[in-house]
């Protein structure tokens, strides 16, 4: 009865051979390399017998028993644990990009041990794994808290776990630039070292990770049913959300404590599934299998390269979290190939608003916000903390301070516009609410290309730097281009890569901090944005080129208008979608890069100004631009002005303050209307 | 025959807005009931408080005579299937694979399948036409393949009732009319209460034993198909203007003047 044509009946699917070859290659490749440069001192055998016992008159067989082996039982140990709690990460939520990093568990971890260090250290003294899970627990509480009412929608659960990674990285950095003398070994812990000097560690660890992962197990079946949605899922009888809530609870327990005891290893957790199922994994077991395999050999293979680079470099420590980094990207890249259908995310239907976007005169809105600028620059010209107390300084004695307070403030003003601009232009055209420079990574490209000058020892000006932070975000935007380009730009694409890029510089970041030294505080200085080393012609100089930019911006209000309609109406109804699409986005990438050697990558405006704008009610592209620019430029001129008075005589860089301020009002919009 | 559903005093209100307004409603064993209204006549919500994905604001349903509060979950789900309007991507899953999880609900997270499982998943492929597809992926089949898949499903479910929540939107005439030949004749040999949301009247009164209509937010008619196919009965349930014909006993055509 059914006439239904063409295919054959097939026969049952199995794996593709080409998985066990690829696993097989992969940790004979880890295992030779990590024991190349032992053979020199030890035969095979004796390499081999250095797991369980030593040869106590041979010193090769010493370190090998007590440095070698536990370092790669370690590292195969974290691997796997990670590598199956990243598979089950991406089961819970159904996302192919989901894992313990991105959901801000090992940021919160990372959060729980600085914090413990800091206030509790007899704490870490009695178990350093409570303080981490601690940590990882919050973040996962916040990203669930915020959640909740969404019923943990896959896509809105990775973000709010980025901007809780952001956020947590952030406060992480507050501390370690208030108190870096207190934490100066946390910069390596931080970064993920696997170096051991005995058994200790490893019989510490083993039953804690085996523990979680068998109950993880357990759970595979209602796993499963979590691939047909919450409807379905539900009326086959799972409950669906305390499913979700244990599995993830597993999640946190062993990736916290796996930080709480190496620190941060870094997409791991990502990596392997995501390999697994390029390379044919398909149902929920042998992806689950495969995760965890790939997941040893991964780290194996990132730690024993760490090692090298180690031994090879000039002596510095290169940790194995930067290594991993370093493999992660690329992965998520060509995962990003890989996934034709991220748009077809289980959940991510669209459902009506939750709430009607009311509308205010623009002409109220923008003159209130303009009010309070004036308020503020009057503030931070005149009113500030001195040796002798708080003092007051005339408008007729301006000229005197302003080479002291004028410059450091309009630039962050016009960071903050030039942000609001650029998180505008890129949430239209993405049509992507959580779309923003730093989400982007076009920051983060920006920051790679500086981190990477600072490294190589290079003495640049400011115009150098500018010079170089716009080609980093050219180029990160270039890539994201050539990487969406078969998504059409599709919002998701855009936003993954972004994330991709952004792994990147964080592996750079991690290298410079691990080498240590005035490098990495100058660097640390930068990134979070210390307006208080621009001079005054460049102020004005960023203040002519935002002008040329904003007339520019004058033409685009009506494309904007029609992108998110989608291409096919946009194309229908005369807009060429893909040039369009180039130029919009090379202007956002200039603005962001202007902006970002001021105030540095991670400040959120560029994500909240366009918010804040929405919800005063501008919902025009041409209102919510004006409004975007003039709110961005008071939270970083406001920010700007709070980190000169907050710690005087020190200083905070302007960049940290907007993002833990920005970071909190972010989450606390997303939980108000849920849908970000 | 009994009453499967019990819908009594029901009312959803989602902030301001009453969805459903006092609705009382029964649904009978063995019976296939079309759920008709315009869009936005809360028809889909009322499925889904059957199916219990939503809770009501107030009133009570009780399923064989058992209010929604006392059933456990795997309880319910093996006497209640859903397919929502729009099942997700399956991510790879085979029709095998995807079949095979509606034994869920009997087998719980560890329960081993056994024979009896896999002769009802069997039986549920062969029963919707399926058996070439058996090892394609869910995703590469057609819509109406697709559709097909997740009905099976439903059907190793082995349930005793059906909620689908316009199965046949988006597909074809070919496929509409094969989708609802199929849950009419598995209606009746296997005996199942069926609550379908439908748009296409006629393809309704077509298919179904009973029609039940919603306005915005209430109930406006309730009948055999005779009692509703009727032009004042249907203009006042979509507010246009209508005529209907009876082309043969049991087919009406129904248009719009």
């Amino acid at each position: 009865m059914y006439a239904d044509s063409t295919s054959l009946p097939s026969a049952r699917p199995t794996i593709p051979v080409s998985l066990p070859i690829a696993a097989s290659i992969l940790w004979l490749g880890a295992l030779i390399a990590s024991a190349t440069p032992w053979l020199n001192q030890l035969d095979p055998v004796a390499l081999l017998q250095a797991f369980w016992t030593f040869d106590a008159s041979q010193y090769a067989s010493v370190m090998a028993h007590f440095s070698w082996a536990p370092r790669v039982s370690i590292a195969v140990l974290i691997g796997c644990g990670l590598g199956l709690a990243g598979a089950v990460t991406q089961q819970i939520l159904g996302n192919p990009l989901a894992s313990p990093t991105t959901l801000g568990v090992e940021a919160g971890g990372q959060f729980g041990v600085t914090v413990a260090t800091l206030f509790a250290p007899g704490l870490l003294a009695f178990s350093p794994d409570l303080a981490a899970i601690g940590g990882g627990l919050l973040a996962i509480g916040l990203v669930i808290a915020l959640t909740w009412r969404l019923g943990f929608s896959p896509v809105t659960v990775v973000l709010a776990g980025l901007v809780i990674t952001f956020f947590l990285g952030a406060m992480n950095m507050a501390f370690l630039l208030l108190k870096g003398e207190w934490l100066g070994n946390l910069f390596i812990w931080g970064a993920g070292s696997l170096v051991q000097n005995n058994w200790g560690p490893f019989m510490d660890l083993w039953p804690r990770v085996l523990v979680p992962a068998l109950l993880m197990l357990v759970l595979m079946r209602p796993l499963q049913l979590l691939q047909l949605g919450q409807a379905s899922a539900s009326s086959l009888g799972a409950r669906v959300g305390l499913v979700r809530m244990l599995a993830l609870v597993l999640v946190v327990l062993m990736s916290t404590t796996v930080v709480s005891r190496v620190g941060v290893v870094a997409f791991i957790g990502l990596a392997a599934p995501v390999l697994a199922r390029l390379l044919g994994a398909r149902t929920l077991g042998s992806r689950l299998l495969w995760s965890t395999l790939m997941g040893g050999g991964l780290l194996l293979l990132a730690d024993t390269l760490a090692h090298w680079a180690s031994t090879w470099g000039d002596g510095s420590l290169v940790p194995t979290g930067t290594t991993t980094a370093l493999i992660g990207g690329p992965v998520i890249l060509l995962a990003l190939q890989g996934f034709r259908n991220t748009h077809h995310m289980p959940g991510q239907e669209s459902s009506p608003a939750s709430f009607l976007p009311r509308r205010r005169s623009p002409t109220l809105i923008g003159g209130i916000i303009v009010t309070l600028l004036l308020i503020t620059t009057v503030i931070s010209m005149s009113w500030s903390p001195g040796l002798d107390g708080w003092h007051w300084t005339a408008v007729s004695q301006w000229h005197e301070a302003w080479v002291w307070r004028g410059p450091r403030m309009l630039a962050a003003m016009l960071a903050g516009v030039a942000l609001g601009l650029a998180g505008t232009l890129i949430q239209r055209m993405t049509g992507n609410p959580m779309g923003s420079p730093e989400m982007l990574g076009i920051s983060g490209g920006a920051a790679l290309l500086m981190v990477l000058i600072v490294l190589s020892g290079l003495e640049v000006g400011r115009l150098g730097q500018l010079g170089a932070a716009t080609l980093g975000a050219a180029a990160s935007l270039g890539l994201l281009i050539l990487l969406a380009r078969k998504h059409r730009f599709a919002g998701n694409q855009l936003l993954l890569g972004g994330l991709a890029l952004y792994v990147f510089m964080e592996a750079g970041l991690r290298l410079v901090m691990a080498s240590g030294g005035t490098v990495a505080s100058q660097l640390l200085n930068w990134m979070y944005g210390s307006t208080w080393l621009v001079s005054e012609s460049e102020a004005l100089g960023l203040l002519a080129f935002i002008t040329v930019i904003c007339g520019l911006l004058c033409l685009a209000v009506r494309p904007l208008t029609l992108l998110p309609l989608g291409d096919t109406s946009a194309s229908s109804l005369g807009l060429p979608v893909a040039r369009a699409r180039l130029l919009l986005l090379l202007v956002a990438a200039v603005l962001t890069a202007s902006a970002t050697v001021v105030i540095g990558p991670l400040s959120f405006v560029g994500l909240i100004a366009p918010h804040l704008a929405r919800v005063l009610g501008q919902q025009t592209v041409g209102r919510q631009l004006i409004v975007a620019a003039l709110a961005g430029g008071l939270l970083l001129s406001v920010a700007d002005y709070l980190s000169r008075i907050v710690v005087f005589p020190g200083q905070l860089p302007a960049g940290l303050l907007a993002a833990l301020v920005g970071g909190i009002y972010f989450l606390w919009g997303l939980s108000r209307h849920g849908r970000a | 025959m009994s009453a499967f559903f019990k819908v009594s005093g029901l009312g959803v209100r989602i902030g301001d807005a009453a969805i459903l307004r006092n609705i009382h409603l029964e649904f009978r064993e063995g019976e296939v009931t079309a759920l008709l209204g315009h869009n936005g006549s809360g028809k889909s919500t009322l499925l889904k408080i059957l199916a219990r994905q939503m809770s009501p604001s107030c009133g009570d349903v009780s399923v064989l005579g058992t209010s929604f509060h006392h059933t456990g979950a795997r309880e319910f789900a093996r006497t209640v299937g859903y397919l929502p309007q729009h099942p997700p991507g399956t991510d790879g899953l085979t029709v095998q694979e995807l079949v095979a999880l509606g034994r869920y609900p009997w087998r719980g997270p560890l329960g081993r399948y056994n024979d009896e499982d896999h002769r009802l998943i069997d039986q549920a492929i062969t029963d919707t036409g399926l058996d070439r597809f058996r090892h394609r992926s869910v995703d590469t089949l057609s819509g109406g393949e697709r559709q097909r898949a997740w009905i099976a499903m439903l059907l190793a479910q082995q349930t005793r009732c059906l909620l689908l929540d316009e199965p046949i939107s988006a597909l074809d005439v070919k496929h509409q009319v094969e989708t609802l030949r199929l849950v009419h004749r598995l209606a009746e040999q296997r005996e199942l209460t069926v609550v379908v949301v439908l748009h296409d009247v006629d393809l309704a009164a077509r298919f179904c034993d009973r029609l039940v209509a919603l306005k915005t937010g209430e109930l406006v008619a309730d009948g055999r198909p005779r009692e509703i196919m009727d032009a004042a009965m249907l203009e006042s349930i979509y507010g246009v203007s209508m005529g209907v014909m009876e082309r043969a006993p049991g087919q009406w055509v129904s248009y719009v003047h």
